[in-house]
């Protein structure tokens, strides 16, 4: 199983950036995407704060794209139109980021077979809002209710509206891990590529677009904050300070393109990273509690598989919620694995600045690594006055610069769901 | 209501739920399918229709439509019934 697998594209649309230029740039300059919520049928529920996208278009999205210079690239570009023009917003922003990666692997110009890329659309319960949108509908007119929710309010929708824009035809499916979803569906494809099932696979993170029900049910459990800082929501999310209180709710979709090493030297295309390694495993637990021993299996078994030891680590993305037992228990976990090296391993959280993305978060944070690995910096970590722990090698409130081979990536889901990533810098072709 | 003012009714929701049409023109004559509209595309314009005629005409009844003038016909019956 010796077949090395890099990542040759990405594209996001999220709270800090709908492309990967200005997510790059929100994150050097840590900027955050965390104020009032205003998704209007959320107006009565406790739960103000989130990081939503703003002033999103679908059609002003798509003409970033065009035109592409060939008939192949220009029907990919009208079918995302047909398909997609009335489709619910988690649908939108997974084919705008599917563009976005496609185009910088430079698969636009075509040459990978169809029938050997693979398909793997990370999450689970995507579109919740959608059914929400209807209820009121259903009761008074149900005869007018739109049959297109029949197609939409299934997560299925995504892995058929991209397969169709971008003809996929090898294996595909979707893959539900609540909070890991993201780091999952990454993994999952790594091994079909390693399994030779697919030359070529897109990873999707489907933007989880929670309804007020789930909302407020988060608040209700206790996991989500926003309760002192209830008139800030700027200082709302802040993962590893003593004053966390709970993760806040963000919405993003993401898309990496995975593929073998061999396929992408055979296109002539660089690599933006190498997977070396990750894991999936489960800690037995339905609820919501996290588990240290869950976590430190999902370290160290990444670690194994990629045969990297702790100490080549140069950065930790971490699952960092900003939820105070979530937090604790990571930073009782990292600490396990790291040991005595963990003051030289740079070490953030990317929610602090996209809010908790749910479902996409493993692809948002592999995005966000990849970056900080290629431009040589770590984001800051904005609200992080006083971290749980004094001898990590935190971020402060502004990027660092930093030199990073090495990275880990950590995803954890409720319902005991634990996965790790482990990325290498990418390489230029020549 | 008139034939007409039913048809303008229809081509609009046609035109929202196919955008590559824009510019071009609908004759009644012409079928959905003819159009490039899907069977959802279809299902949803009839839908959106009969909603913004305020009328409520059950599926089966739709079975002898063949095209877009039969769907004007059907819709205007009901409106003026």
């Amino acid at each position: 199983m010796e077949k090395p697998v890099v990542i040759t594209g990405m594209g996001l649309v999220g709270p800090i950036g709908q492309n990967i230029n200005e997510f790059t740039s929100a994150l050097k300059n840590g900027e955050s995407g965390i104020g009032w919520l205003e998704k209007s049928s959320a107006s009565s529920i406790t739960v103000k704060i989130g990081a939503e996208i703003r002033d999103f278009s679908f059609k002003s999205g798509l003409l970033q794209y065009s035109p592409w210079d060939s008939q192949y690239g220009e029907g990919i570009l009208q079918r995302a139109e047909q398909c997609a023009h009335r489709s619910p917003l988690t649908v939108q922003t997974s084919v705008l980021s599917a563009l976005e990666a496609w185009q910088g692997a430079r698969l636009h110009q075509g040459n990978i077979s169809p029938y050997r890329f693979g398909l793997v659309i990370a999450g689970n319960n995507l579109n919740q809002q959608y059914p929400f949108d209807f209820y009121q509908k259903i009761n008074q007119s149900p005869e007018y209710l739109n049959p297109r929710y029949a197609l939409h309010y299934m997560d299925t929708d995504h892995l058929g509206t991209l397969s169709e824009i971008f003809e996929i035809r090898g294996e595909g499916f979707t893959l539900g891990g609540a909070s890991a979803s993201g780091n999952a569906g990454i993994y999952k494809a790594y091994q079909l590529i390693q399994w030779g099932v697919v030359d070529a696979c897109m990873v999707v993170g489907g933007l989880t677009d929670l309804s007020p029900l789930e909302l407020q049910a988060f608040y209700n459990l206790g996991a989500m904050g926003g309760k002192h800082f209830c008139n800030e929501p700027g200082k709302a999310c802040r993962p590893f300070d003593k004053r966390h209180e709970g993760f806040i709710y963000g919405q993003a979709g993401g898309c990496l393109i995975l593929e073998s090493l061999e396929s992408s030297k055979k296109r002539g295309v660089s690599s933006l990273a190498e997977i070396l390694g990750g894991s999936l495993v489960l800690d037995g637990n339905r609820l919501p509690d996290p588990s240290e021993d869950g976590e430190v299996r999902a370290m160290e078994s990444a670690l194994s598989m990629s045969k990297v030891s702790a100490d080549q680590v140069d950065y930790l993305n971490t699952h960092g919620t900003s939820s105070p037992l979530g937090d604790e228990t990571e930073m009782r976990a990292v600490r396990r694995v790291f040991k005595d090296i963990l003051p030289h391993v740079w070490i953030n959280a990317t929610k602090g600045l996209t809010g908790h993305c749910l479902c996409s978060a493993g692809v948002v944070e592999c995005i966000a690594t990849i970056i900080q690995m290629k431009e040589g910096f770590v984001h800051p970590n904005v609200n992080l006055e006083n971290p749980i722990d004094s001898q990590c090698r935190w971020v402060g409130p502004a990027s660092v610069q930093a030199d990073i081979q090495i990275a880990m990536s950590n995803s954890f889901g409720f319902g005991g769901i634990n996965s790790t990533i482990i990325l290498k810098k990418g390489t230029e072709y020549r | 209501m008139t034939l007409e003012e039913v048809f303008q009714v229809v081509k609009k929701n046609i035109y929202d739920i196919l955008p590559f049409l824009a510019g071009k023109e609908i004759v009644i004559e012409s079928s959905l399918k003819d159009l490039g509209a899907n069977s959802i595309d279809r299902m949803e314009i009839v839908t959106l229709s009969m909603e913004s005629l305020n009328v409520k005409i059950p599926p089966n009844e739709f079975a002898d439509v063949n095209d877009i003038k039969g769907l004007v016909n059907l819709l205007q019956e009901k409106v003026n019934g």
